[in-house]
């Protein structure tokens, strides 16, 4: 497997292609930046939960650089992970209704009470037609993880895949680590463990 | 009435999360769905729930929004006839 561009995306920083992007903002503002600054639209993006906000920036990040960026295609999939699902929404969506005199049910945050979500708003967005799948492990465990994406290149249709990890707590803490993976490609880096892991302590 | 329009847009652009627009750029008359403000059906249920938390008003049939989402005459106009705080 080879890969063309990676993302680490943090509260603190962003960092493509192992530059580190320049935001003067932190934390869910940082998202909001990156969001006006380098994408700006796709206004859906403020309706989004706080763990597709992070995946969302994330992957548009990631294929940033992709020339030409592939649009409407079945040959691209989306394979992420993380440890808490979509915990940061169900806890927004559990304010609504915790109590008997304010329960007002938000349909809007409802939609978001499951992780595969985002992998359906970066299907959208890019057109894609190919697989998607968010699966949620009980810690980082780069191992499983890479053995999901190979799987995934056994189906013959499947040559590249927006890959990693998401993983979000609230609206001011997400951990992510994309990285666009190829089944196979001239002049890319190795894709491996080893690689994703040294990305990953960028 | 004018009080009621802009109060309702500020609701609207809160509930939906329209980031980057006042109350100003929404038009009394413009539709809220398709063109205009480009809202969909979660949009459509955010609007109903709206309604019923600012207003008390608790549409019975949700067909009937079709006839209270038009614009913000329209939902401005069975505010005023059917609120109940």
């Amino acid at each position: 497997m080879k890969y063309s561009s990676s993302v680490r995306v943090t509260p603190s920083g962003i960092v493509l292609n192992e530059k580190r992007l320049a935001f003067a903002s932190s934390g869910e503002d940082l998202l909001v930046e990156a969001y006006r600054k380098q994408i700006g639209d796709w206004p859906k993006f403020f309706k989004m939960d706080p763990l597709s906000k992070a995946g969302f920036v994330s992957s548009e990040l990631l294929l940033s650089s992709e020339e030409p960026r592939k649009h409407d295609c079945e040959d691209r999939a989306v394979i992420l992970y993380n440890r808490s699902g979509s915990l940061a929404d169900d806890r927004i969506y559990e304010g609504t209704i915790r109590s008997k005199e304010e329960f007002y049910p938000s349909p809007a945050v409802f939609v978001y009470t499951l992780p595969n979500i985002l992998t359906g708003e970066i299907a959208i967005r890019n057109k894609y037609y190919g697989e998607t799948s968010f699966s949620v492990l009980e810690e980082f465990d780069p191992t499983t993880m890479i053995h999901g994406l190979e799987s995934a290149f056994l189906d013959p249709m499947t040559a590249s895949a927006i890959f990693g990890w998401v993983e979000c707590g609230s609206e001011d803490d997400f951990d992510v680590c994309l990285f666009l993976v190829h089944k196979e490609g001239e002049g890319l880096k190795d894709f491996d463990e080893k690689e994703f892991l040294r990305i990953w302590k960028i | 009435m004018e009080d009621l329009k802009t109060e309702i847009k500020e609701k609207v652009i809160e509930a939906l999360k329209l980031a980057d627009i006042t109350p100003s750029d929404i038009d009394d008359e413009a539709p809220l769905f398709g063109e205009g403000l480009g809202l969909d059906s979660i949009d459509a249920l955010e609007l109903m729930l709206l309604l019923e938390k600012n207003y008390g008003i608790r549409l019975a049939n949700p067909a009937e929004g079709k006839k209270v989402f038009v614009n913000v005459n329209t939902m401005a106009q069975y505010v005023a006839d059917n609120r109940t705080r």
